[in-house]
C-alpha cells in the first residue's frame, strides 16, 4: 500500500518533527518521506483529513475482548476493530477469558485469532493457573509465545509469599508482574467507593483502605525481592502518594489508572446506574484531582480505557448483581485530552509501551509507520451512537469530550472512521 | 388541591418537606377512618396494587395490605420464595409480567439497594418502595416522624438518637433523611462496627455511649439488631451488646428526663431493650404499627391520586 497523509500535525515529544505539520509518504508500511508538502503526481492515494493530527500508535495495556468463552460481550475480531477506529494500535488483551489464558497454547490462540490485522494483540497471561491465585503458571514458556505481562487479572495476590515468589521466577527472563491492589477482607463484597455516596445510598463500600493496604504490601515485597512490579488501575489519592514515594526509594514500579477513575466520581452513583460500577470503584473528586496530578507528574506512567464489554444480561440488573466493568476504548482519548494538553495526552497513551517491551518508533524517514490518526480538536458528547463495542456498558455516556481517533494506520493498513 | 412532587415513593432523600407534611396532614384524615365502626373508604375502587415482596417482611406486608384494602384497591400478593424469580427470571421480567396484568402500583420490598430506583426507570407503574436493602424504607421513616409528631406536637427542634445496626440499616438512613427534613437534630449510638464510617458526612453525630446518648434526646428509636445481614462478626455476642446498647428499665429510670422508646419491630426482647421498657408508657412502638397504616393509605392514595391526574 502505498498512501500520502497531507497535512499532519506531528504529534511526536522526541522526535525532530514534533509539532510541525507537514504530508508524510508512506509505502509498504515504510516512511519513505516527510516534507512541508510533497507533489503528489503519481496518483497515490491521500488522506486529507480535517485538523488531522498523527502521533506514534497508542497502547492500551489493559482491554478485555472476551473472546474465548465471553463471545457474546466481544470479539477478537470487534474488539481490535473498536480498538483501531478509536485509535489504538497497540492493545494487551487480559486473560479473564474462558478458559483463562493460563498456558502457551491459549497465548497462542490469541495470537492466532489477531493474525493479519491492523492492531497488534499482546496477550496477557495469567500469573496463576486458572487465576486461582494457588500455583504460578508456566510463564517462561507463556512469555516466548509472546505474552508481555502476567495478570489475574483484578484478583490480588493474596498470599504474599506467591507474589515474593513471582517477582523472584521472572527476574531471569525479565517477565513483567502486575498485581491488582486489592486487599479482599477489607472490600469484602463491596460495591462503590465507601465514602459519603456509599452512604446516603446504602451500597456497600470498598474503602481506599483496601487498595492502598495491599499496594503497600507490594512494595515492600518489591522491596524485598527486586525485579518490576507493574501495578495496574490505582484510583486513590494515597496510592498515588505511595507510588511516587516508591520511585523515589528507586523500586521499579510502575503503574496505570484507568480513565474511569481520571474523569468520573462517584457523584455520579446517585441513579444506581450500573454502568458506573467499575473495579477499581470511582472515588472522588479528591482522588480524582490527585491521580490527575500524579499522571502528570509522571509518578503515573499511562492510562488504560480498561475496556471491559459486559452483556446487557449482566448490567441491566440491580446494582448489587451487575457486574463491575465499563467499555471505554471509544471515549479514551477525548476523556483524556479534555483533561490535559495534547502532548500529554499522547504520552498517557504511549508511555507503557516500553515497561511491556511493545516496539515504539519514532515518526521518521525509514522508521515503520504505525501510527494513530486523530483530531484533537473537535468538542463531542458521547453517546450510544457512538459505541463500536458489542456491548453498551459505557460509564461515559453523556460526557463531553475533546478530541477525537480517525483511526490507525499500522500493519501497512489504514482504518478509519467512515 | 395539594399534591406530591413526585411520581414514586423511592425513597426519603427523593421527596421535599411540603411532601411529607401532606402525607401527614392525609395520614390525620386516614387515622380518623380507621378508628371509625366502618374502616373503609372507595377512595381506590379502581386501582390495582400489586405487593411485590422479594425478600421476607410480615409486619410491612400487612400494613400495605390493609392500607390497600381499607382504601378499596384491588390486592395481589406476590412473594419471591415461591415464584418464577427462583427459576432465574430478571427482575424487569418479572414486574412487568405482572404490569400486563394491568395494575397500577407496585410496593416493591427487594434486598438490593436502589432496586426501586432501577425499577421506576424501567416498567411503567408507580412504585413505591417497602425497604431496597441497606438503602431506605420510606414509609417507615414516615410513621415513625408521624408518631413523634403526634406524641410530641411536632418534629422540628426534636433530639432523636437511632440506636444500633445503623451499618446494615434501611430504616436508619430513610429516618435521619425525614427527621433531618422536619428539622429535628439526630444522633446515631451503637457499636462503631456497625456504623458506616461517613455517617458524619449527613450531618449525624456518632455518641458510643448509651447513657448519654439517652440524656441527650427527647425520643430513642431502637433499630433491631439484624444478625441475617451480618456474615460476619461485628460484635462478639448478643450478651456484651446488650450489656452495652441494651436499655432496660433500671437505666431509663435513673434518666433525668422521661423519653419517648420507639422501635421499627420485629423486637428481640431482651436485647436491644428489655420487655418492661418494651411494654412501658414510654414506648409508643404500638402506636407506630398502627399510625403505619394510616401513613401507608396516605402515601398510596395521594400517588394513585397524580396517577389519576396524569391519565385525564
Amino acid at each position: 500500500m502505498k498512501i500520502l497523509l497531507k497535512s499532519a500535525t506531528i504529534v511526536d515529544p522526541s522526535g525532530k518533527h514534533h509539532l510541525k505539520q507537514r504530508d508524510i509518504l508512506i509505502e509498504k508500511g515504510i516512511i519513505i518521506k516527510i516534507a512541508a508538502t510533497i507533489p503528489n503526481d503519481k496518483k497515490i492515494k491521500e488522506v486529507v483529513l480535517k485538523d488531522l493530527h498523527i502521533s506514534q500508535g497508542w497502547f492500551d495495556p489493559s482491554v478485555s475482548f472476551g473472546e474465548p468463552g465471553y463471545e457474546e460481550r466481544e470479539t477478537i475480531d470487534t474488539g481490535l476493530q473498536t480498538a483501531a477506529l478509536s485509535g489504538f494500535a497497540h492493545v494487551a488483551v487480559n486473560a479473564n477469558t474462558q478458559p483463562i489464558t493460563d498456558s502457551k497454547s491459549n497465548i497462542k490462540y490469541l495470537r492466532s485469532k489477531a493474525e493479519g490485522h491492523a492492531v497488534n494483540l499482546y496477550p496477557i497471561g495469567a500469573l496463576t493457573v486458572e487465576s486461582k491465585g494457588i500455583d504460578l503458571a508456566e510463564l517462561y514458556d507463556m512469555q516466548n509465545e509472546g505474552a508481555v505481562s502476567f495478570y489475574d487479572h483484578k484478583k490480588p495476590i493474596s498470599n504474599a509469599n506467591l507474589l515474593k515468589i513471582a517477582l523472584q521466577y521472572t527476574q531471569s527472563f525479565d517477565g513483567l508482574v502486575q498485581s491488582f491492589p486489592f486487599e479482599t477482607s477489607v472490600a469484602r463484597n463491596g460495591m462503590v467507593n465507601e465514602e459519603i455516596n456509599s452512604t446516603r445510598l446504602g451500597l456497600k463500600g470498598i474503602p481506599a483502605l483496601s487498595e492502598e493496604l495491599q499496594l503497600v504490601r507490594d512494595l515492600h515485597l518489591l522491596a524485598y525481592t527486586g525485579g518490576k512490579l507493574h501495578v495496574p488501575t490505582i484510583s486513590t489519592k494515597k496510592s498515588v502518594a505511595l507510588v511516587k514515594e516508591a520511585k523515589k526509594k528507586g523500586l521499579n514500579v510502575t503503574c496505570s489508572v484507568a480513565l474511569s477513575n481520571l474523569i468520573l466520581t462517584d457523584d455520579l452513583l446517585e441513579t444506581f446506574d450500573t454502568n458506573y460500577k467499575v473495579l477499581p470503584p470511582l472515588r472522588t473528586k479528591e482522588d480524582s484531582k490527585a491521580l490527575l496530578k500524579g499522571l502528570k507528574e509522571g509518578t503515573i506512567d499511562g492510562v488504560t480505557s480498561d475496556h471491559n464489554p459486559i452483556d446487557v444480561e449482566h448490567k441491566k440488573i440491580e446494582f448489587d448483581h451487575a457486574y463491575f466493568g465499563s467499555i471505554g476504548l471509544e471515549s479514551c482519548f477525548g476523556g483524556l485530552h479534555k483533561e490535559m494538553n495534547v502532548e500529554a495526552a499522547v504520552s498517557a497513551l504511549t508511555n507503557l509501551k516500553s515497561v511491556f517491551k511493545i516496539p515504539s518508533e519514532r515518526i521518521e524517514e525509514g522508521n515503520k509507520a504505525t501510527l494513530t490518526l486523530f483530531n484533537p480538536n473537535v468538542k463531542w458528547t458521547f453517546t450510544k451512537d457512538d459505541i463500536m463495542s458489542t456491548s453498551a456498558n459505557s460509564a461515559f455516556l453523556g460526557e463531553t469530550l475533546k478530541g477525537k481517533a480517525y483511526g490507525i494506520f499500522s500493519n501497512d493498513q489504514l482504518i478509519l472512521n467512515s | 388541591m395539594k399534591e406530591l412532587s413526585v411520581n414514586h415513593l423511592l425513597g426519603i432523600k427523593y421527596v421535599t418537606e411540603d411532601d411529607i407534611q401532606l402525607i401527614f396532614e392525609t395520614a390525620d384524615h386516614f387515622k380518623e377512618v380507621i378508628n371509625r365502626p366502618i374502616k373503609k373508604v372507595p377512595s381506590l375502587r379502581d386501582i390495582t396494587i400489586a405487593n411485590l415482596f422479594f425478600e421476607n417482611s410480615t409486619r410491612t406486608r400487612l400494613s400495605f395490605e390493609l392500607a390497600e384494602k381499607r382504601l378499596s384497591a384491588d390486592v395481589i400478593n406476590f412473594s419471591a420464595a415461591s415464584s418464577s424469580v427462583k427459576k432465574g427470571e430478571t427482575l424487569i421480567d418479572t414486574v412487568n409480567n405482572i404490569l400486563s396484568m394491568k395494575v397500577d402500583m407496585v410496593v416493591m420490598r427487594h434486598p438490593n439497594p436502589g432496586a426501586g430506583v432501577f425499577l421506576s426507570k424501567h416498567v411503567n407503574a408507580s412504585i413505591v418502595n417497602a425497604g431496597d436493602g441497606a438503602h431506605e424504607h420510606p414509609t417507615q421513616a414516615l410513621l415513625d416522624a408521624y408518631s413523634i409528631r403526634e406524641k410530641l406536637g411536632d418534629v422540628a427542634g426534636k433530639k432523636v438518637v437511632i440506636v444500633g445496626d445503623i451499618l446494615h440499616s434501611r430504616v436508619a438512613l430513610s429516618n435521619i433523611f425525614a427527621l433531618q427534613k422536619l428539622g429535628a437534630s439526630v444522633k446515631v449510638c451503637g457499636p462503631k462496627t456497625l456504623i458506616p464510617k461517613y455517617i458524619e458526612s449527613l450531618n449525624v453525630s456518632f455518641e458510643p455511649n448509651l447513657r448519654k446518648a439517652l440524656e441527650w434526646c427527647d425520643v430513642a428509636n431502637m433499630l433491631r439488631v439484624q444478625n441475617e445481614r451480618m456474615d460476619i462478626s461485628f460484635f462478639p455476642s448478643t450478651r456484651e451488646y446488650t450489656q452495652q446498647f441494651g436499655v432496660n428499665k433500671k437505666l431509663l429510670d435513673s434518666l433525668n428526663k422521661e423519653i419517648v422508646l420507639m422501635h421499627p419491630g420485629p423486637i428481640n426482647r431482651g436485647v436491644e431493650i428489655t420487655s418492661d421498657v418494651a411494654d412501658s408508657k414510654q414506648a409508643i412502638i404500638l402506636d407506630q404499627v398502627q399510625n403505619g397504616v394510616a401513613v401507608r393509605m396516605a402515601v398510596l392514595y395521594l400517588l394513585a391520586s397524580k396517577i389519576q391526574h396524569n391519565e385525564d
